[in-house]
């Protein structure tokens, strides 16, 4: 399968790091074709300033700015996001991502008074989650995930109507331990083993 | 009452700036006290850093990157944010707001390792919003950024404190008797603020 690797963590020694190593070899060695973008790593500019917003709607120019990253979601057959969630939902740097990236007329068209939103990214059959919570599994709930429904819902919306999720998140993780931390590298590396 | 207004859209003739501009006005003429944070115009970076990262549980060393916004939220007894949904959430800019401004020591502290509400001091919270979809569709997409709202900053302000979410779904489709009705269903909100 051809895969998008996203990830999103602003430092290159956290346990987040550790997690997209993880991902990243493990689907290597089951012999996928891999893309990884790294948007810390690239400096991403996660704010859609206004001459962008002016240009949203035009099929033309939308994708200029982010061209490369365009290709990369067009390319893909599946995408991993690995992040950290803050605030419930996805780091700044990771939602201006879809901000700039998701645009009209490549993932979807704007619905107009005759029809509907149409999906564009059929070509997308699966997306994995790999995240960490500071609060508990209760507590997360109870707030709704909402960054999790913005991905496996509002994303996975755009994608093949089949497409198949997965969230796993490290829970607590403030209070976690090498012997969790470990436990759940091992959940992540299984999973993605079957990919 | 002293309001902090919290505006995240890049464009001065938006729809959103519309709705910002008449909020604004109704706080003002009833007598409010009103700071604007326009994250556009200051240029607010949203990327939470490295440093900001590895110090992010330093109280109070944490805050010194965001300083003035910390003070000003401190200051405030009332919360307004105008913003538009994009891609089912805040706009990055605003998001980034939340994870660089709402830090431990600021809007929660940590007691025995539990998790405490630290804006008791926030009395109203409004938010002001468009989405360009349906609301059906936002309500089976699990509505992210109401739940951001409605759940999680209600649980860090005053356990009283009024919530008001107001949202114009739809708004590619919208005509202008729809936003005319939701300029003014603002207004009258903000005038019992």
């Amino acid at each position: 399968m051809r895969i998008l690797i996203v990830q999103c963590h602003p430092s290159a020694e956290s346990f987040g790091a550790s997690l997209a190593e993880t991902v990243r070899k493990t689907l290597a060695d089951g012999g996928h074709e891999l893309r990884v973008t790294d948007l810390y790593a690239c400096r991403f500019d996660p704010v859609m300033l206004e001459p962008e917003w002016l240009r949203y709607n035009d099929a033309e120019l939308n994708r200029a700015p982010v061209e490369r990253h365009v290709d990369d979601i067009l390319w893909a057959e599946a995408l991993v996001f690995v992040y950290p969630t803050w605030w419930f939902g996805l780091p700044a740097m990771l939602k201006g991502y879809l901000d700039r990236v998701w645009v009209p007329h490549v993932t979807f068209e704007i619905p107009t008074a005759t029809s509907p939103m149409r999906p564009r990214m059929q070509h997308i059959g699966r997306i994995g989650v790999v995240t960490t919570c500071g609060a508990s599994w209760l507590v997360s709930k109870l707030m709704g995930e909402p960054g999790r429904k913005t991905v496996l819902r509002g994303i996975r919306a755009l994608c093949a109507p089949r497409c198949k999720t997965k969230y796993l998140a490290h829970y607590n993780m403030d209070s976690s331990t090498p012997e969790s931390r470990a436990r759940f590298l091992q959940r992540v590396e299984t999973f993605f083993s079957r990919w | 009452m002293r309001v902090l207004l919290i505006y995240a859209h890049p464009v001065e003739t938006s729809f959103c700036a519309a709705l910002k501009e008449r909020a604004l006005k109704t706080l003002v003429a009833n007598g409010h006290s009103v700071e604007v944070l326009d994250l556009y115009e200051q240029g607010f970076d949203p990327v939470l850093s490295r440093a900001e990262r590895l110090a992010y549980h330093d109280v109070p060393e944490n805050r010194e990157s965001v300083a003035a916004e910390v003070e000003q939220l401190q200051r405030a007894e009332a919360l307004v944010l105008v913003y538009p949904v994009w891609n089912f959430g805040f706009p990055a800019i605003l998001k980034g707001y939340f994870d660089r401004v709402f830090l431990p020591g600021v809007s929660f502290r940590m007691e025995n390792g539990r998790v405490k509400p630290n804006l008791q001091h926030i009395n109203r919270l409004v938010a002001i919003t468009t989405y360009g979809g349906p609301r059906w569709r936002a309500f089976f997409l699990g509505d992210p950024p109401r739940r951001i709202v409605r759940r999680v900053l209600r649980s860090l302000v005053a356990p009283a404190a009024r919530l008001a979410y107001l949202a114009l779904y739809d708004l590619n489709r919208a005509d202008d008797a729809a936003r005319t009705a939701f300029l003014d269903r603002v207004e009258a909100d903000m005038a019992r603020l």
